[in-house]
């Protein structure tokens, strides 16, 4: 069994919650002969047939797993990055996120901790300032 | 030859000191926030907006202004689609394909030097083309109904989809995806939430900038993370330079993917996405003789950033003969002039014609002026690639939060973000393509929206998509796309097995 199977399985599952999703809206009244539901439906069934032609004709796929932890490791400073960006501000969140992507890179922690927060003071001055596209502040101010 | 002394008159006013620095102004910036990811010239546009009131500038040279930071920052956003594969643009997804493997072969200078003469063959015909042909050109684009959307729409998929590369299974799925994500959200037509999952953050929809953060940046630096291609990235080699041989090698495709982008460019809505698709393919079609293309084709890098660049210009041309706006940046600009009480149409360019005329000189000279302010640079631009991996990558996760961030104000758009990030990691780790998935999220409401309103047209009747002359065409033309490339190849292999029998 090829990877291939699993995904045109997957594509088949989420087109057939579509399908399903689109079939059971509720919509009050009609605006228009086609309504909100009929797009969905076809593209669910779009989905679907490429689903099923993924599963039925499996290519050869050899799915490699590398430095799975360092992934892992980025993956997670990136969904934590969004809950402390607003608590903490811009410049420290940010600094945050690239020293432990920094440090995922091989980095010696001395030079990523000091790219870090030059990176994001450059990024908050020239987004914030420059730019003038406000980006959230913490406690410090900046 | 009324046109040619119209222009000169608006090179009269193109040419004053304070249009001449406010051209090269818009140009420098649009330049520079195009090469920003995630925030385009519709930020800055909007942001310099207000500024051309409080300094009291005349109208045209307001105009000047915006428009260059508008065509500045198509030469932008190929550094990093080049350098980096993360494009900052719709019209650049495509510009990924041949831009990115040249960078990683070690030619990275000469991929953003054949880019930006491409950009500027494009956007200078393509103001040649307006300057003669603007309006008539606009009242075309205006006879293009509903049904004729949805047969382009078909055009542009069929194309996608006989882009090769992947198995038309795995394209056909990820075209349906990128569909299925632009739906989420409040349904204009009759104000039912769709595949919101009763989250109040979902009702405004995916946003453009989320979406290609995520499946290119995010899911870039998850790929590069993980080792397994490693070393992608080719040192920066200084002999590696563009030669003249290959920018004339690359002409003829210059040239046909001029004449696609601006055609494309000119219909409202549809402008860089489709035509850089549309010209990649046709490219491919014509010139792929080897299989080199995806693999690093000078061809195949000039000819979308050659249309992109055409259709960019000539997205302006129903809004200065019309009055309707191709694009999101474009409807700014209308705001811009209706700020100045002046209404474009086509009574524009003969009531104010130092504004029409003015704008249109000002962008043969701004053209230029990328050129030459683009050129020299490249080999600074390709150095980005010297900046160790551990310091380049981190900053380019952090500017995308950040780019993410300045646009929606949300940090849920930043969880969104994540989220595309894995699905794109997910997808490329199997083999499904995604840059189909961005051009059918693009594309998306403008294929529904005119569905819809061509059966509301027809009382539902679905003949109706398939009854105005340019709309056969179109399906005629997709047809061809789909089938072509299958009789060609048992065409090929059956001539394979006739050579072995003889």
């Amino acid at each position: 069994m090829t990877i291939d199977r699993l995904v045109g399985g997957i594509f088949l599952l989420i087109a057939s919650f579509a399908f399903w999703h689109a079939y059971t809206l509720v919509v009050p009244f009609a605006a228009d002969p086609v309504g909100p539901r009929v797009f969905p439906m076809i593209v669910a069934a779009m989905l679907g047939i490429g689903g099923l032609g993924i599963a039925l004709r499996p290519a050869e796929v050899e799915l490699e797993f590398g430095q799975w932890m360092r992934v892992l490791a980025v993956l997670a400073a990136c969904i934590v990055y969004p809950f402390l960006l607003v608590p903490l501000g811009f410049v420290a969140a940010t600094a945050l996120l690239i020293l432990v992507c920094g440090l995922a890179f091989e980095a010696r922690p001395v030079p990523a901790l000091i790219s870090a927060v030059a990176t994001s003071v450059v990024f908050f001055v020239v987004l914030d300032k420059l730019l003038d596209l406000p980006l959230p502040v913490g406690p410090l101010g900046f | 030859m009324e046109a040619l002394s119209l222009l000169f008159s608006g090179f009269e006013v193109a040419f004053t000191p304070l249009n001449l620095a406010v051209a090269f102004a818009g140009v420098a910036l649009g330049t520079a926030i195009g090469a920003l990811p995630g925030i385009g010239p519709i930020n800055a546009v909007a942001l310099l907006l207000p500024l051309c009131f409080a300094l009291k500038f005349p109208p045209e040279t307001a105009l000047i202004l915006l428009a260059g930071i508008y065509y500045g920052s198509g030469y932008g956003g190929r550094i990093s689609s080049i350098l980096l594969n993360i494009p900052g643009d719709p019209g650049l997804v495509m510009t990924t394909l041949d831009g990115h493997p040249l960078a990683k072969q070690g030619r990275g200078s000469a991929a953003l030097a054949i880019s930006g003469i491409g950009s500027f063959v494009g956007g200078t015909t393509a103001v040649i083309l307006m300057t003669f042909l603007a309006v008539p050109l606009a009242r075309f684009a205006l006879s293009f109904g509903p049904a004729d959307y949805v047969a382009l729409m078909a055009l542009a998929f069929a194309l996608l989809a006989a882009m090769g590369g992947y198995s038309a299974a795995k394209t056909l799925a990820a075209l349906s995806l990128g569909l299925l994500f632009a739906m989420v959200g409040i349904d204009g037509g009759s104000g039912v939430e769709r595949f919101t999952f009763n989250s109040i953050e979902l009702t405004g929809g995916i946003d453009f900038s989320s979406l290609t953060m995520g499946l290119f940046a995010i899911s870039e630096v998850l790929i590069l993370v993980e080792g397994i291609s490693g070393g992608t990235v080719t040192r920066y080699a200084a002999g590696a330079r563009l030669k003249f041989g290959e920018v004339l090698f690359c002409l003829p495709a210059m040239l046909r993917s001029t004449l696609i982008g601006f055609l494309f460019g000119i219909l409202p809505g549809t402008g860089a996405a489709v035509s850089s698709a549309v010209a990649y393919t046709a490219e491919k079609r014509l010139s792929d003789r080897d299989g080199t293309f995806g693999k690093g084709d000078m061809r195949g890098l000039a000819a979308p950033e050659t249309a992109d660049n055409a259709a960019q210009t000539a997205s302006m041309i129903p809004m200065l003969a019309l009055g309707i706006p191709g694009s999101g940046t474009t409807a700014i600009m209308l705001g811009a002039f209706l700020m100045y009480s002046i209404t474009p149409g086509p009574l524009l360019f003969t009531q104010r014609p130092e504004v029409a005329w003015g704008l249109i000189a000002s962008m043969y000279i701004g053209n230029i002026m990328l050129l030459i302010l683009n050129l020299p640079l490249v080999g600074v631009f390709a150095r980005l690639l010297l900046v160790p991996p551990w310091i380049l990558y981190p900053g380019i996760l952090g500017l995308s939060f950040a780019g993410v961030y300045a646009v929606s104000n949300s940090a849920f758009e930043l969880l969104v973000t994540v989220f595309f990030g894995v699905v794109g990691y997910l997808l490329r780790k199997v083999g499904v393509p995604t840059i189909p998935i961005l051009l059918a999220f693009v594309l998306a409401r403008l294929l529904e929206d005119n569905l819809r309103r061509a059966l509301t047209l027809s009382d539902g009747d679905v003949s109706i998509l398939f009854q105005s002359p340019i709309s056969i065409v179109l399906w005629l033309l997709a047809a061809l796309a789909v089938v072509l490339p299958l009789l060609l190849s048992r065409f090929r292999s059956r001539l394979v097995e006739s050579a072995e029998h003889v």
